[in-house]
């Protein structure tokens, strides 16, 4: 399940209430029939969790790390043949001997990530994993949920940026000021959320009141997005004399971004770090 | 049970991956015992220890005043990991905040009691200090109270301030003073007046005490056990109360 929500909206704060690391003003945390505020330690056996922020110990080696954290969540003799197990699937197995210090952020991500799910949690919740990731690091980290969604676990990935949520094609939750506002599969929330609209381009400055009158956002170098009942003859006619200033003009197609804009109003930011990785991924391609 | 063990076994292998802050500490102390021998040699026998060579009081001396710094270690680990953001991982285990002090703190106990054997060793060999008919299972016993006496005192200091940087005055300024009123520094009978009155507030004072029986009075398992008793007790007492204390919850901030 891909948890979606703008900074701020309360995405790690559920994570946490979930992991029994905030206490809830009110409300139950149910995971498989069990009460986690009654009984955390039951719950904590269930569930791993990956903080937003990497969370590894930089002078151990990577399978020191793998191990203490599975036998930290109960595993006994097992743990090192986990270690060794979640290591490949990760991509971490030739970095095994080698001190999390030493590791690139990349790797440190994998590591961090590998550390949740050393003993295969019922429930595993991702907070932002992909966050100053590179872009082969992404790729493996969204392998490996798809891969442990289909062995059985249930994962919980939090992040605000789209094109992951699309290529996990998992449901999806849209968060908002610690609503719920939506769920769904993504074809499902295009289906309750369609948003007519136009992407255009203008040359030189967009007239005055115009970005107000069209509830349109700035989305590249003179591009505005704006949705709503809106079309392209009703541009032009908004336009007026000015029309000439447009340089592009398409419609918008419903896609996850549009429907994130119905739901909640507002435009949902991008990682910048994740669009420097995107735009090297297309400039080496 | 499981979180005592695995942190227990993982801050022991941190310490096996990285030994040279107890290397370090291993070393200043024997650098800085002949320095003062002779003088405190006179200064022992000023005080009627006739035929003291000054080991008796330089070595636990430095035992006593370095143990403090040693100490502080555990305390350091507990904010190094908030700096290391493995903190929530710890506390997502859901393991109670007993264990993880225990977790922190009973390795640093048995690591503290082997850095103080390993100095006495030392000190015998470099500077001659003997028994003289003192019971060495004696020696152990204060070391032992000793050791968990420190440690439970920095693990209070740590469950109360809220940076590192706070830990790291409470340490230095109380090896000084804690050591300084206790008799590290120089014999208990050269101290003035006022510092001997307040001295046996401190744990220093109980474990020179103990080391003066062992060392210049020839003492057994018997004479010193007074002086264990209350290292011990207060480590039980100043132990309750930092587990009522310790908010597993609370951020700490590691150096920045």
């Amino acid at each position: 399940m891909s948890l979606l929500g703008r900074n701020g909206a309360g995405k790690t704060t559920m994570l946490s209430i979930i992991a029994g690391l905030l206490v809830p003003d009110a409300g139950t945390v149910q995971l498989d029939g069990l009460d986690a505020l009654k009984d955390p330690e039951s719950a904590a056996r269930l569930l791993g969790i990956a903080p937003q922020e990497t969370g590894i110990y930089p002078i151990l080696t990577v399978r020191q790390n793998l191990e203490f954290f599975g036998e930290l969540s109960g595993l006994k003799a097992s743990r090192k043949s986990r270690a060794s197990e979640v290591a490949e699937q990760l991509g971490l197995e030739q970095l095994l001997d080698r001190k999390a210090s030493q590791l690139s952020g990349g790797e440190a991500r994998r590591l961090h990530t590998a550390c949740a799910l050393v003993h295969r949690p019922r429930l595993l919740m991702l907070d932002e994993p992909t966050v100053g990731a590179d872009v082969a690091t992404r790729l493996q980290l969204i392998d490996a949920v798809r891969q442990l969604a289909d062995d059985g676990a249930a994962v919980v990935y939090t992040t605000h940026y789209l094109p992951e949520v699309e290529s996990l094609a998992a449901d999806i939750v849209i968060i908002d000021d610690g609503q719920i506002l939506a769920r769904g599969t993504q074809d499902e929330l295009i289906a309750a959320h369609q948003l007519r609209g136009v992407r255009f381009s203008v040359e030189g400055v967009l007239p005055h009141g115009l970005a107000e009158e069209l509830n349109a956002v700035i989305v590249g170098d003179s591009t505005y997005r704006a949705v709503g009942d809106l079309d392209m003859r009703e541009l032009l006619r908004l336009f007026g004399s000015n029309a000439d200033q447009l340089t592009a003009v398409e419609s918008l197609r419903p896609d996850l971004e549009t429907v994130f804009l119905a739901v909640t109003g507002h435009r949902l930011e991008a990682d910048a770090s994740q669009d420097e990785a995107t735009s090297a991924e297309e400039a080496s391609a | 049970m499981t979180a005592l063990l695995a942190l227990t076994k993982v801050q022991l292998r941190i310490i096996r991956n990285d030994p040279w802050f107890l290397v370090i500490m291993f070393g200043m102390p024997l650098v800085v015992m002949p320095l003062f021998t002779k003088t405190m040699g006179l200064s022992l026998q000023a005080s009627g220890f006739e035929g003291a060579t000054g080991a008796e009081q330089v070595v636990p001396g430095q035992v006593v005043l370095f143990g403090f710094f040693v100490g502080g270690s555990v305390g350091f680990t507990v904010y190094r990991e908030h700096g290391w953001r493995t903190w929530d991982r710890l506390r997502a285990s859901a393991a109670p905040s007993v264990a993880l002090l225990g977790g922190f703190g009973l390795p640093w106990i048995v690591i503290h009691v082997i850095w103080q054997s390993a100095l006495f060793a030392a000190g015998a060999l470099a500077l001659g200090l003997n028994f003289n008919g003192g019971s060495p299972i004696a020696l152990l016993l204060i070391i032992t109270g000793y050791s968990m006496c420190v440690i439970a005192l920095i693990l209070l200091a740590t469950a109360t301030f809220r940076t590192v940087n706070q830990l790291s005055a409470f340490q230095n300024v109380g090896a000084m003073v804690f050591g300084g009123l206790g008799g590290a520094l120089v014999p208990l009978e050269q101290l003035p007046g006022w510092a001997r009155a307040v001295a046996p507030i401190t744990p220093a004072y109980w474990a020179m005490r103990g080391h003066q029986d062992v060392f210049l009075r020839g003492g057994g398992v018997a004479d010193v056990l007074p002086e264990f008793g209350v290292l011990a007790g207060s480590a039980l007492v100043i132990s309750a109360l930092t587990v009522s204390r310790f908010r597993v919850d609370e951020t700490k901030e590691f150096f920045a």
